[in-house]
C-alpha cells in the first residue's frame, strides 16, 4: 500500500481541498437524492392531497364537516348549532360601522330600521341594506358593511385551534372534551398522519398487476435490449471496419437523441389504424387496427421496443469502449490458437466485460424502474391498465386527477416502494457481481 | 406590479360609499385550462373588463391601470399541477378558469376564496345567470365560482347513414323527441350502428364511435342506466347501473360496432372521421360544432348531423346530458383588495355581450338568460337550438372533494371491461373494492 506523506500540514491541506472538491457532490446528493427520499417517506405517511394542502390546514365549519360531525360522532345538535348562518344587526355591528366610516345617515337608518333583526344569510341582509335610503354605493362598500354583522362562523377559516375554539365560545356554545375532539377531527382541512396508504395499496386488486407489469417491463427491456441487444451491437460493430461501424453506431444513437414526444409520435404513426403498418397490412388481408393498443401483448411489444431502442444505445457505447480497451494482443493470441469468432467472444470479450455489464445492468434496471415517460406518451398504461407500471401509477396518483384533487400522500407511498425496491436491487446486484473483487486493488499494490 | 401598500383600505371601507376609488397600477394574472384556439375569450373577456373598469374609474376622476397577463393551457394536467403548486408556493394567478369540479378540493385547501364574499349575486349581470349554473358553482352551500361558460354533451347521428338504413327525413327529425321520451334507447343505438355497418355505409368498428378518452361524457351512460353520482352530499356507486353501463360498451365491442382498441385513438383522427361521415353514431360536446364546421371543413352541419340527448339505457334510466361549465375562480392572495378587483373583473366579463363572444366563437352555450337577446347569440342557429334542446335536461357532476378518485376508478373499470382485460362482473367487483379502500364511508355503495 502507498505510504502517507510525512508532511502532516500538506496532508491536512489536501484533505480540506478534497472535501471542498467533494462539497458540490455532497450538496447535490442531499438536495436531489436524500431530501426527496426523506420527503417521500414523510409524505407517504400522510393523507396529503390538493384538498388538504401541503403547508397545513385550517379549522373550518362547513356543511360537509357538520354532516360528518352528526353522522360519525353523533353530535347532530352541536352540528346544527354551528352550521346556523346568522347575520344580526346589533349594537356592536352598528358601532363597528361607525368606526369604519359609514355615514351618520346610514348608521342612523340602520339603527332605526334594522336594529335587532337577524338574517339567515348574508344575501338576505344585503337585500335589506340595499333597500335603505342611505344604502352604501357599490359592491365593495356593501360587502364591507354586511361583513360587520356576521354572528356565525360558518365557512370562516381559523388558523389555530385556539382561535377556532375562541370563536365557538363566542357563539355561546360550550364544548366537552369529546365534542372538542370530534370537532377538531371533522373541521380540520389539512393533512394528518396515517398508515392507511400502505394498507390501501396492499388491499387493491390492481396493485399486484401493476407490480407484475413493472417486472415484465424492467426485465424484458433490460435483458432483451439494454444489455442483450447492446452486447450484440457492440460485438458486431467491433468486427466491422471502423467507418461503417461508426455509421452503424450513430444510427442506433438516433432514438436516444430524438425528443421523446416526437420519437413516440413516430411509433404511433407506425401503429395507428390509419398508420404505416395498417397501410401495408390491409392490402394483404389484415384488418385495419391500432396495432399498439390492439391487445396487451402488442402493447408490451411496442413498449419494450420503444424503450429498448433508446436503452440499447447506451450499453452499445459502454461495451464498445470496453471492447476497444481489450489489448489487441489477446485477439491475436486467440487467433493463433485457432479460436473462431464465437470462441473469441466467449473467452476473450465477455470475461473482460463483466464490470461494464454489471454497471449497465444496475444502472438501466434502476433507471427503467423509475421511468414511465415513454409508456405515458405511447399507451398511457393501456389497454385497460395492461401496461401500467409502478412509476406511472405513482405519477398518475400524485400528479394527475380529473377533478383537481392530486393525491400526494398515496402517490408518495407508491414512490417509496420504488425507492425500497431500488435499494434492494442495488444491494443484490453488488452481491451477485461480487463488487468487492471488482474494486479490489491490483495485486501489485498489495 | 407597482401596487402601493394597501391602497384600497379606504376604498374597501365604507367612507367612500361608492365603488373603489383609487389610483393604482395592478397586474392581474389569468390562467385558463383546457383552452384551445377558439377559447381565447376566456382571457380576453378579462382584458375587456379591465378596460371598461379603467374607463369607469377615469369618469370618476381616478387613475386605474390594470395589466392583464393571460396564460392559456391546451390541456388540463399541466394546468392543474401549475395552479395547485403555484398556490402552495404563494404565486398563484389571481383568476383561474377551470372545471367546476376543482372547486371542492381547491376550496377545502383554501386556494380559492368564495366569490359570493366579493360579488353581489342580486345585481346585474350576475342576477341574470341561470340558477342551475350558480348551483354548479357552489360547494358546501357557498358560491365559489362565477360560471364562465356552459356546454352540453349530445349524441350525434350522421343523417345520410340513417337514411341509408331506412330512416325518412321525418324519422330523423323526430329522433330528438323520441330520445327525450325514452322511446329510442341505447339498445336502438347498438341496433342502428350494426345496420349502418351491415349496409356498408361505414367500416367495421365505426357504427358507434364514442369519445376516445376519459371525460364527463361517460357519466352520462351511467345516468342513462339509472345511476346516481351523488346524493345528499355523498358519492353513490350503484352496482347495477355501473354494470349496465360497462356492459353496454362491452356489447358494442362484441357486436363489432365499436373497436376494442378504440380508447386512445388520436383526437385529430377522431374529429376528422366523425365530421366527414366515417362514423354512424357517436357522442361529443356542443363545442365540437366549432371544430366540425371550422378546422374539419364540414359546410352543412344541420344538413348532415342530427343531435339529441344521450338516450336512456332502458327502463329505469333516462335520456340525459351533462353540462360541464368552466368557472372563473378567484384565488386567495391574502389581499382583499386584489381579490375584490379580480371579482369586479369577473363580474364585468360575465356581461351578456362579452360572454356571447366566447359562447359563439367556441360554440359553447351562454350563461345568462339575456344572451338569447344578444343578436350574435340569437342569430346563431347552433347556440339557440342546442340551448333549447339540451340545457333544460342538463345535470352536472358533483362538487365533491372525493369525486376525482371516483372518476379514476370508474374509468379504470370501464377501460378494463371495454378492452377485455376483465369481465364486467370482475371490473365492478374490483371498482367496488377500490372505492371502499379509497373512499371508505365517503361513498355509498348499493
Amino acid at each position: 500500500m502507498l505510504r502517507a506523506s510525512p508532511d502532516g500540514e500538506a496532508m491536512s491541506g489536501s484533505r480540506i481541498l478534497g472535501l471542498l472538491l467533494l462539497a458540490p457532490a455532497f450538496v447535490f446528493v442531499v438536495l436531489f437524492f436524500l431530501a426527496p427520499v426523506v420527503l417521500t417517506a414523510v409524505f407517504a405517511l400522510t393523507n396529503m392531497s390538493t384538498a388538504t394542502g401541503i403547508t397545513g390546514g385550517a379549522y373550518q365549519v362547513t356543511q360537509s364537516a357538520m354532516r360528518e360531525l352528526g353522522e360519525r360522532h353523533g353530535e347532530q345538535a352541536l352540528a346544527d348549532a354551528l352550521a346556523r348562518v346568522r347575520y344580526t344587526v346589533d349594537p356592536a355591528g352598528i358601532d363597528a360601522a361607525t368606526a369604519e366610516g359609514a355615514s351618520t345617515a346610514l348608521v342612523s337608518e340602520l339603527d332605526r330600521k334594522l336594529a335587532g333583526e337577524s338574517f339567515d344569510s348574508r344575501r338576505e341582509l344585503e337585500r335589506a341594506i340595499k333597500a335603505l335610503d342611505n344604502r352604501p354605493r357599490g359592491t365593495r362598500a356593501l360587502k364591507s358593511l354586511s361583513a360587520l354583522f356576521e354572528r356565525s362562523i360558518v365557512n370562516t377559516r381559523f388558523a389555530t385551534e385556539e382561535e377556532f375554539f375562541g370563536a365557538v365560545a363566542g357563539l355561546g356554545i360550550e364544548l366537552n372534551a369529546t365534542q372538542r375532539a370530534a370537532l377538531l377531527a371533522t373541521t380540520y382541512t389539512g393533512w394528518t398522519w396515517t398508515s392507511e396508504n400502505f394498507s390501501r395499496m396492499f388491499s387493491l386488486p390492481d396493485t399486484k398487476r401493476t407490480f407484475l407489469n413493472t417486472i415484465i417491463y424492467v426485465f424484458a427491456t433490460l435483458i432483451v435490449f439494454n444489455t442483450g441487444f447492446a452486447l450484440v451491437l457492440s460485438i458486431v460493430t467491433h468486427y466491422m471496419p471502423d467507418r461503417p461501424a461508426g455509421i452503424f453506431r450513430a444510427i442506433w444513437l438516433l432514438p436516444r437523441i430524438s425528443p421523446p414526444v416526437l420519437y413516440v409520435l413516430l411509433w404511433k404513426w407506425l401503429a395507428w389504424d390509419t398508420g404505416f403498418l395498417s397501410r401495408i397490412l390491409v392490402p394483404l388481408g389484415f384488418e385495419s387496427r391500432n396495432w399498439m393498443l390492439d391487445n396487451p401483448t402488442n402493447a408490451w411489444v411496442f413498449i419494450v421496443l420503444i424503450n429498448g431502442f433508446v436503452g440499447a444505445s447506451m450499453g452499445m457505447l459502454i461495451f464498445s469502449a470496453a471492447i476497444k480497451s481489450i489489448p489487441v494482443s489477446l485477439f491475436y493470441a486467440s487467433e493463433v490458437d485457432g479460436a473462431n469468432r464465437w470462441q473469441q467472444v466467449r473467452y476473450v470479450i465477455l470475461p473482460q466485460l463483466r464490470w461494464p455489464i454489471l454497471f449497465i445492468t444496475c444502472y438501466q434496471s434502476l433507471s427503467l424502474l423509475t421511468s414511465f415517460e415513454y409508456i405515458l406518451l405511447a399507451t398511457e398504461g393501456g389497454p385497460g391498465g395492461a401496461t401500467k407500471v409502478w412509476a406511472l401509477a405513482a405519477y398518475l396518483t400524485a400528479l394527475n386527477n380529473y377533478a383537481g384533487n392530486l393525491e400526494y400522500g398515496y402517490g408518495a407511498a407508491l414512490a417509496l416502494v420504488l425507492v425500497v425496491v431500488g435499494v434492494i436491487l442495488s444491494l443484490a446486484y453488488l452481491r451477485l457481481f461480487d463488487f468487492k473483487s471488482l474494486v479490489a486493488p491490483p495485486p501489485i499494490e498489495q | 406590479m407597482t401596487l402601493p401598500k394597501r391602497v384600497c383600505t379606504a376604498a374597501i371601507g365604507l367612507a367612500m360609499g361608492t365603488t373603489a376609488a383609487f389610483a393604482a397600477d395592478y397586474t392581474i394574472s389569468v390562467w385558463s385550462g383546457g383552452s384551445g384556439p377558439n377559447d381565447h375569450y376566456r382571457i380576453d373577456a378579462i382584458s375587456m373588463a379591465a378596460e371598461l373598469l379603467e374607463h369607469e374609474a377615469a369618469i370618476r376622476g381616478e387613475e386605474l391601470n390594470i395589466t392583464v397577463e393571460g396564460k392559456p393551457y391546451d390541456g388540463w394536467e399541466e394546468f392543474k399541477q401549475g395552479v395547485t403548486l403555484s398556490a402552495e408556493s404563494g404565486t398563484a394567478p389571481n383568476i383561474v378558469v377551470t372545471s367546476h369540479t376543482d372547486i371542492a378540493p381547491w376550496a377545502q385547501a383554501g386556494l380559492i376564496v368564495a366569490a359570493e364574499d366579493y360579488v353581489d349575486l342580486d345585481s346585474w349581470p350576475l342576477n341574470d345567470l341561470y340558477e342551475n349554473l350558480i348551483d354548479i358553482a357552489s360547494f358546501n352551500g357557498i358560491v365559489y365560482g362565477i360560471p364562465q361558460d356552459a356546454e352540453s354533451r349530445p349524441f350525434f347521428f350522421w343523417k345520410d347513414h340513417m337514411r341509408g338504413i331506412g330512416y325518412s327525413d321525418a324519422d330523423i327529425d323526430a329522433l330528438p323527441g323520441k330520445v327525450e321520451a325514452g322511446e329510442y334507447t341505447l339498445q336502438n343505438v347498438l341496433e342502428d350502428a350494426r345496420k349502418v355497418q351491415d349496409a356498408g355505409l361505414v367500416e367495421a368498428g365505426y357504427g358507434f364511435y364514442p369519445r376516445v378518452s376519459n371525460g364527463p361524457d361517460y357519466w352520462q351512460f351511467y345516468l342513462s342506466f339509472g345511476g346516481t353520482i351523488e346524493e345528499d352530499g355523498k358519492l353513490v356507486f350503484d352496482r347495477s347501473a355501473m354494470g349496465d353501463f360497462y356492459q353496454f360498451f362491452v356489447d358494442a365491442v362484441e357486436a363489432g360496432v365499436t373497436r376494442k382498441n378504440h380508447i386512445g385513438t388520436p383526437w385529430d383522427q377522431w374529429y376528422g372521421e366523425v365530421a366527414s361521415g366515417k362514423a354512424g353514431l357517436w357522442h361529443g360536446g356542443t363545442w365540437h360544432y366549432a371544430r366540425y364546421t371550422g378546422r374539419e371543413g364540414l359546410d352543412d352541419f344541420f344538413g348532415n348531423i342530427q343531435f339529441t340527448l344521450i338516450p336512456a339505457g332502458g327502463e329505469g334510466g333516462r335520456a340525459n346530458t351533462i353540462t360541464h361549465p368552466l368557472m372563473y375562480l378567484i384565488t386567495d392572495q391574502g389581499d382583499e383588495d386584489l381579490e375584490a378587483l379580480a371579482a369586479e373583473l369577473v363580474t364585468i366579463a360575465s356581461e351578456p355581450r362579452i360572454n356571447t363572444l366566447h359562447a359563439i366563437k367556441s360554440a359553447h352555450l351562454g350563461i345568462a338568460r339575456s344572451q338569447s337577446s344578444v343578436p350574435l347569440y340569437a342569430d346563431d342557429r347552433w347556440a339557440s337550438e342546442a340551448t333549447e334542446r339540451l340545457l333544460p335536461h342538463a345535470t352536472a357532476q358533483p362538487n365533491n372533494v372525493n369525486f376525482g378518485q371516483y372518476v379514476g376508478i370508474m374509468w379504470s373499470g370501464l377501460e378494463a371491461a371495454w378492452t377485455g382485460q376483465k369481465t364486467v362482473a370482475d371490473a365492478i367487483a374490483d371498482a367496488e373494492t377500490e372505492l371502499k379502500a379509497t373512499l371508505g364511508d365517503n361513498i355509498v355503495i348499493r
